[in-house]
């Protein structure tokens, strides 16, 4: 190791030392500066470390959680990188704070999310054994760019894995799919098989109506949510693989607090699953984990418990001790998860309180037009179960806008910017409470829940 | 009273966002007990443009424009230089505006020939200009102040055949470098404000109305409307570019 990753290693450590000594989390800038002291600092700290990399546009951490609990439980020695901090930095900080001073890690593997546009300076040093890519949808082109293009940004990272490797794909995402051209890597598909649900409408706004090859327009088989499921192409015959190799075959119940699905496929002798947390789009990160636990060598019943045994915390479906009736809270950041969020709050059946927080800063996205791409219409067919929306956040008046012509009257939409006051103001709340932040407005809504309820800092 | 509205091209020009114009002017003319029929033109539609009274033309993405390109050359581009000849009232953004300029030329020099229903033209750069914008509309059309977000590549230059929409008070507008955005022709309004631009200028949207019922009936007055969160939106981003231009 040269005398450079050595000075970067004692640097980071003292950030991050300092940094937690302030009461900050301290995730991501040490290794911000060590990266300028060694840029290939993480090269040398990842060599000989058996990684697991979770890309994709959602599903990351709830996916990388999973397969946490797997490793976990089958007393793996490793790491993760749980705070979200997932970029280069991050993923350098979290390495250097699991080696030595010498730059040797102390774990035999790593369970590491990263971003998936950060994912082409990533990979090449951090060399995994196995990637996952969850799925791809439009998502702050103001920072992404078309949903191609981040396409194309993870299609360069693999390229850069200089050793061939295996790559789980989602078979239902066509984009996705597309990455398995290359013949380098292996890949394996995992997805949900037509009847394993009722079939959705095909949308109209697709983030991937037009064949990837040749442009043709899709046709489907079935569809699962958004551009997801059977998709084939009638003109030059791309189609969703036939037989994925890690499927769900049926989805036996869904439930408030998660669901119940059979997951088989060419690898695997069907199993009965129960996943820790409700909505379909978790039922494609259970699927994905499973596919990425058992590629790792993790035996199935290990895989499969810890599918119904998992935390995600930090916002996926949070629950916190707010009110009488309690408050989940989930995240939400393009279009994509909105409507899923939506689609979940079809089954409540109680009368509830919904929050919604929207904020444009870098991290969220500086555009907001997405929130008129997500279907929040679904909001009036409720049936009288909302009881109020309050908005909230930097950009609280455009969501008012946004709710007031979805078609919810007015008077049931409230303005409430100070978080403190909203949580206050909610604790004497009869009905359960649903929040739903986007990310810059999670990390300080949740920082005076944990404050009023209790909850682990988010580095934790 | 009822407009019929066409959305033109919403399987592909959709980029982000541009289905709340539509929401906006079906609930703003509900609200006011005018009728709204909306009828959605995809690609490979032989439905005629003739009838309409208010086309919407969206943004929409680089991967999906030679599918376009090849249905708009199709007939489609003919209909529209009719279209806007004849007075109908279109609202076009950011591609959709582009598209109906005469063409397109890439950083490169590859040119691709639009509609030419108006008198400009739009040339790619390699940087984008990106961010919140905001700018005052020419006094001849109500001189009212626009918020919206702009991301474009390409730089839109106005010949002498149409006028410039308005002038830019913060951000880009068309080309970042002339002052001016948008271009307004007859009744064609283009404005590179992509995504929900109508919910929070109610002023913006109100025009398109009166211009598309005025052709249609003669004369229309608009019943005001309760405007409180949709101004309070509006004036909270003009502060904000006031403050951070």
């Amino acid at each position: 190791m040269s005398f450079r990753a050595f000075l970067a290693i004692c640097l980071c450590r003292f950030l991050r030392g300092f940094s937690r000594l302030v009461h900050r989390g301290g995730t991501a800038m040490p290794g911000r500066w060590a990266l300028k002291v060694c840029p290939d600092l993480l090269s040398v700290l990842a060599r000989g470390v058996k990684t697991v990399a979770i890309t994709g546009t959602n599903g990351k951490t709830t996916t990388a959680r999973m397969i946490d609990q797997g490793f976990e439980d089958a007393g793996l020695s490793y790491f993760a990188n749980r705070s979200g901090a997932n970029l280069m930095s991050g993923i350098t900080t979290e390495f250097v704070m699991n080696s030595t001073l010498f730059g040797k890690c102390k774990k035999e593997y790593a369970v590491i999310e990263c971003d998936e546009a950060a994912a082409v300076g990533v990979f090449p040093q951090l060399m995994p054994e196995l990637v996952v890519v969850t799925n791809l949808f439009r998502d702050q082109l103001d920072r992404y760019g078309e949903v191609t293009h981040t396409l194309e940004n993870i299609r360069k990272a693999l390229a850069g894995i200089s050793q061939p490797i295996e790559v789980l794909l989602n078979a239902d995402c066509s984009l996705t799919a597309s990455l398995a051209e290359d013949t380098y890597h292996s890949y394996l598909f995992f997805g949900i098989d037509k009847g394993a649900v009722p079939s959705g409408k095909k949308s109209e706004l697709s983030d991937a109506s037009h064949c990837i090859r040749c442009k043709t327009e899709y046709e489907y088989d079935y569809i699962t949510y958004g551009h997801l499921g059977g998709f084939r192409c009638p003109k030059c015959g791309y189609h969703r693989a036939e037989k994925p190799e890690y499927a769900v075959t049926d989805v036996t119940e869904q439930r408030p607090d998660g669901s119940t699905v059979v997951i088989g496929g060419v690898l695997m002798e069907p199993c009965v699953v129960d996943v820790n947390l409700p909505a379909l789009y978790n039922v494609y990160n259970a699927v994905g984990a499973v596919a990425a636990m058992r590629e790792m060598g993790i035996p199935d019943e290990t895989a499969i418990a810890a599918l119904g045994k998992f935390k995600c915390g930090f916002g996926r479906m949070e629950d916190f001790a707010l009110g009488k009736g309690g408050a989940k809270v989930m995240l939400v950041k393009n279009p994509a998860g909105c409507n899923q969020v939506l689609d979940f709050l079809q089954n409540v059946k109680d009368r509830f309180v919904l929050v919604i927080c929207l904020n444009d800063r870098a991290a969220d996205g500086t555009d907001i037009s997405w929130i008129w791409d997500a279907d929040f219409e679904k909001l009036c067919e409720l049936s009288g179960r909302l009881e109020k929306v309050i908005v909230s956040g930097d950009r609280a008046p455009d969501m008012a806008v946004r709710i007031k012509y979805a078609g919810v009257d007015p008077r049931f939409v409230e303005t409430e910017r100070d978080y403190e006051k909203l949580v206050s103001s909610l604790e004497s709340e009869e009905r359960p409470i649903y929040m739903i932040p986007t990310y810059t407005a999670l990390l300080e809504l949740r920082e005076v829940l944990v404050k009023h309820c209790g909850g682990d800092e988010f580095w934790v | 009273m009822e407009l019929k509205i066409c959305h033109l091209y919403p399987d592909v020009l959709n980029l982000y966002g541009d289905g709340g114009n539509i929401r906006c002017l079906t609930q703003r003319l509900k609200w006011r007990g005018i009728g709204a029929e909306v009828t959605k033109i995809p690609i490979g539609s032989k439905e005629s443009l003739k009838g309409f009274d208010l086309i919407f033309i969206g943004g929409g993405q680089d991967f999906e424009q030679e599918v376009l390109l090849e249905d708009l050359h199709r007939g489609r581009d003919k209909e529209l230089v009719a279209a806007v000849q004849d007075g109908m009232t279109i609202l076009a953004i950011c591609g959709g505006y582009q598209m109906l300029g005469a063409y397109y030329e890439t950083h490169d020099g590859k040119r691709c020939d639009f509609v030419g229903a108006l008198d400009l033209y739009t040339v790619g750069a390699k940087t984008r200009m990106i961010g919140n914008y905001m700018y005052k509309v020419d006094e001849k059309l109500g001189g009212f102040t626009v918020v919206g977000f702009e991301n474009h590549s390409g730089k839109t230059r106005l010949g002498p055949g149409v006028e410039p929409l308005g002038k830019v008070l913060a951000g880009f507008g068309n080309n970042g470098e002339d002052g001016m955005e948008g271009a307004h022709f007859q009744n064609v309004f283009g404005t590179y404000s992509h995504g929900p631009l109508l919910p929070k200028n109610p002023d913006f949207a109100d025009l398109l109305i009166k211009t598309a019922l005025e052709r249609k009936y003669g004369r229309a007055e608009l019943a005001p409307l309760d405007d409180t969160l949709e101004r309070a939106a509006h004036d909270e981003m003009c502060r904000r570019l006031e403050k951070h231009p």
